[in-house]
């Protein structure tokens, strides 16, 4: 309805200002595009002189003051502020050509007088009808108090018109809607005294005051405000001219200027004061039912294409276009309904050069921010989300958020749930919507909606993907295997036997080739991880930190590993030692046990005597086989018991019985037994002590050995020192010696090796004399 | 199967809605968020679900970590199908009563038993279902 008029105002604004526009300088279309209706220049000034000099002459400012209010009803919403703050009710919406009237009533101005009384009846016709859409309110009110016609009114077709309109003004309903409170009555019995007849003023000024009008009176409406107007006197109107006159912009106009000064004493005494409902003329709107107050006057041209809607609809200014990091959505355009966001177009403030003759035409940045609001449903852009991460969208958005409730209330709750704006809304229309049509069909599959919805999703992405590649590395290297067939038999079968299916499937049906993807585990070499310690220069000891990986060293256990037969040497040669010692000992226990014979002998009795003997006698057999033979270690043992005995026959019977024991023996004498026996010191002296006990073919024997072996004892013999002892029991077997023997020794010791000590010779020479000695005599 | 073929890995059920079934006995439903190499599990916007005979009831928990070692089964919700075909949802005060009273029903039914079996000489130690200490 505002719009409706609006434009008619407009329209009727531009067609009547057509013509004398441009001559008229304070009469700006542009101006007041630019600046609205409301805002008003110093012209009244010039015009309050002019209205007062034609409130002399014209007392019917309360037609003037009805039609002020009338006008001040009809427009709301208006940067002019339509409102009417009169006191008398706005008459109808309809708004027929009050121009027309207003051009007759011009006529009656000043500065064509002469026209007046001929567009007098004309006047009257054109009121009639302004008084039919009358509101019945005022219409009664009109009819109720009946302005005394001010004293010299001008215009008597004028006074003479409240006569017959009133009664055509009571049937005739409003359809203005009233906006200001019905209380106030119009005061017709005030009429304006001040307020020349429309027909007073010249048609320019008409035009001017009309179109200040509409914004002053809109001012008007809110009856509060305008209690207190200043500088202007009250309008007062005859209760005609204030019925057919409201319907008329100018009234507004008349309204808004104000009359001249001097009404106000005389209206004072009417009763009424109409100078409370005279809007003052202000730059800026702050009228209660008009649109919020902008943080910015009206009158500010916007910087920037945003600031217009901020100025309408928000107090702060909220960029629409947030930082995009922020990915708030723009504060408000998907709030604007059809409707605001014309009056937004509409506004005088985004009133170009071009006006809106057309229609509601809405700027580039409007029809980008409707677009908007269609893209409104869409689902965000994947990359819009893959800035890194989880962006708190409801945290965010709230202040924004709040800003946008304000304002706009009926819109309904706000949803939560839109997506990013792209801040696209620079982009031209056309492009825009070539994205939204390509993101719909990018999110038809089924799949992608799937996609699409954990991509609309604002807690989607929190795992990066580096995260998941680093669970996915954990997760590989458990299956790390340096044996696969060996640690996942059953998945590598699967899989082998599943290849050649797909295999022999791939060649029946296609040759194309299709790889699937297969698990490829990595096969790790087994690499013995031998933990070093770590050590630093010159210090004492290693530093050890024992890990799982690296328990701690408790021993220091070398294994030395050898071959089996460096073992086996060494374990022979061990173990012959072992066994000569051992021979050497037993031969030892039983020597000694032979030269105690005789001790025993004289102790033991008579008839034990025997035994004795028989004991010795054996043990002399061992000793003798003891050098003999290989196995001597058991012979040993057996002649340990005959061996007393023997010993006791020798000395009772002499060598007889030991050499019929020896002879009997009579095996040979091994040499190595007696070597072995004679590299041990010991075996030296037990050899050294067996001699004169063995037989003499046993001694010589053994002689002969000692003599053959010579110079292997003597190197042996340089630690020990004990051949010396092998001396003279070896001379007395030498004296004993038969020739052959003697002659078989000396041959032996030429024949050994001429490697021997000078201790040695002079033994050997000793030998070698008492030999030459014994061969001699 | 998106970066290990052959295997089974959480990756791919990340940012979908399941259903856990924990060793506890609860069961929660929510966003799979994260995970890790132990399949510990993030869920998001979770609710507990609780089933008494054909009823259930959900309470909303918000985030919920749960340790993998306490996971029984994990699978994924379709979010398409509706869930209150058979099931009738109700209301949590409900489902709770609903809930104590099962548990009451079922601790009087197994007094009962041990009872009768203590009457006649058997004594079968009660089956702790958490973890033995």
């Amino acid at each position: 309805m505002f719009r409706f008029q609006s434009l008619d105002d407009d329209c009727t604004l531009e067609e009547e200002d057509d013509g004398p526009i441009e001559e008229e300088d304070e009469i700006d279309q542009f101006n007041d595009d630019t600046f609205g209706a409301g805002a008003i220049d110093d012209d009244w000034q010039e015009e309050h002189k002019r209205l007062a000099e034609l409130d002399e002459r014209d007392g019917l400012g309360a037609g003037l003051g009805l039609g002020g209010g009338e006008m001040g009803g009809e427009s709301n919403f208006r940067g002019g502020d339509l409102s009417s703050s009169t006191s008398l009710p706005p008459s109808s919406g309809q708004l027929p050509r009050p121009s027309l009237s207003f051009s007759s009533s011009s006529s009656g101005l000043p500065t064509q007088d002469a026209d007046d009384q001929s567009g007098g009846s004309n006047l009257v016709e054109s009121l009639a009808r302004f008084i039919l859409d009358a509101d019945p309110a005022i219409a009664g009110v009109g009819a109720a108090e009946r302005p005394i016609p001010p004293p010299g009114s001008a215009g008597p077709g004028l006074s003479a018109l409240p006569g017959p309109d009133q009664h055509r003004v009571l049937p005739q309903p409003s359809s203005i809607p009233q906006k200001h409170q019905p209380q106030h009555q119009l005061p017709l019995g005030a009429p304006t005294s001040g307020l020349p007849p429309s027909s007073m003023l010249s048609y320019q000024q008409q035009q001017h005051l009309l179109r200040r009008g509409t914004a002053a009176v809109g001012q008007m409406n809110s009856h509060s405000i305008w209690e207190n107007s200043m500088g202007f006197g009250p309008v007062s109107v005859t209760p005609g001219l204030v019925t057919h006159m409201e319907n008329s912009p100018l009234m507004s106009i008349i309204k808004e200027v104000g009359l001249p000064k001097r009404p106000p004493q005389g209206r004072s005494d009417e009763g009424h004061d109409l100078s409370e409902r005279v809007p003052p003329p202000r730059s800026s709107s702050p009228v209660i039912g008009s649109p919020p107050v902008r943080a910015v006057p009206i009158g500010t041209p916007p910087k920037h294409p945003m600031s217009l809607n901020h100025q309408i609809h928000h107090p702060t200014a909220v960029h629409v276009r947030a930082p995009v990091q922020h990915r708030y959505p723009a504060p408000f355009p998907e709030r604007l309904s059809p409707n605001t966001l014309l009056n937004i177009a509409n506004s005088p403030l985004c009133r170009g050069p071009f006006p809106p003759r057309v229609g509601p035409v809405l700027s580039q940045l409007q029809r980008a921010q409707l677009l908007n609001s269609q893209v409104a449903g869409f689902p965000r852009g994947g990359p819009l989300l893959a800035g890194g991460g989880f962006r708190p969208f409801f945290g965010g958005p709230p202040p924004p958020h709040g800003h946008r409730m304000g304002p706009p209330p009926p819109h309904g709750p706000l949803n939560h749930a839109p997506p990013v704006r792209h801040n696209t809304t620079h982009l031209h229309p056309q492009h825009r919507r070539m994205l939204t049509q390509r993101m719909q069909s990018r999110g038809g599959d089924r799949v992608r909606t799937g996609l699409d919805c954990r991509s609309r999703d604002p807690y989607s992405n929190l795992m990066s993907q580096k995260e998941k590649e680093w669970v996915t590395k954990i997760q590989m290297m458990q299956l790390q295997s340096t044996d696969p067939y060996l640690d996942d038999y059953y998945y590598q079968n699967y899989y082998e036997k599943m290849e050649k299916r797909q295999e022999r499937e791939r060649d029946s049906s296609s040759s194309k080739k299709e790889h699937t993807t297969k698990l490829i585990t990595p096969q790790v070499a087994k690499v013995e991880h031998t933990y070093r310690p770590v050590q630093f220069a010159g210090s004492l000891g290693k530093l050890t930190v024992s890990s799982v990986n690296n328990p701690r060293k408790m021993i220091d256990a070398v294994v030395t590993t050898r071959s089996d037969d460096e073992e086996k040497r060494e374990k022979q040669v061990w173990n012959k030692r072992r066994q000569i010692l051992y021979t050497v000992e037993k031969m030892y226990s039983l020597l000694l046990e032979v030269q105690d014979f005789e001790k025993r002998f004289v102790q033991t009795p008579e008839e034990e005597r025997e035994a004795l003997l028989e004991q010795h006698k054996t043990n002399t057999e061992q000793l003798c086989s003891s050098l003999q033979e290989k196995d001597w270690e058991d012979r040993l043992d057996g002649w340990m018991d005959g061996w007393i005995w023997v010993d006791e026959w020798v000395v009772v019977e002499g060598f007889s019985a030991s050499t019929a024991v020896i002879s009997f023996l009579s095996h040979r004498v091994s040499d190595e037994l007696c070597v072995m026996i004679m590299s041990v010191r010991k075996g030296k002296r037990l050899v050294a002590r067996l001699l004169p006990f063995l037989p003499a073919a046993q001694a010589a024997a053994v002689v002969m050995v000692i003599a053959r072996n010579l110079p292997a004892l003597a190197k042996k013999d340089k630690q020990d020192q004990v051949l010396c002892c092998l001396v003279d029991p070896v001379s007395a077997v030498i004296q004993s010696l038969s020739s052959s023997a003697l002659t078989d020794l000396l041959q032996e010791l030429q024949g050994s090796e001429g490697q021997l000590t000078t201790v040695l010779q002079n033994k050997v020479n000793r030998r070698r004399q008492l030999v030459s000695q014994s061969v001699n005599t | 199967m998106n970066y290990v073929p052959g295997t089974a890995s959480l990756i791919d059920d990340i940012d979908k809605k399941h259903l856990v079934l924990l060793r506890d006995g609860r069961t929660l439903i929510g966003y799979l968020r994260s995970i890790d190499q132990f399949a510990n599990l993030v869920f998001h916007q979770t609710v507990e679900r609780i089933h008494v005979g054909k009823k259930f009831g959900d309470i909303p928990r918000g985030i919920f970590i749960v340790r993998g070692e306490n996971v029984v089964l994990l699978g994924e919700m379709d979010v398409d199908k509706p869930c209150d075909t058979i099931l009738q949802q109700v209301s949590i005060e409900e489902i709770l009563e609903e809930q104590r009273l099962q548990q009451q029903a079922k601790q009087e039914t197994e007094k009962v038993k041990m009872q009768v079996l203590k009457d006649r000489g058997l004594s079968i130690p009660k089956a702790d279902n958490l973890d033995e200490y």
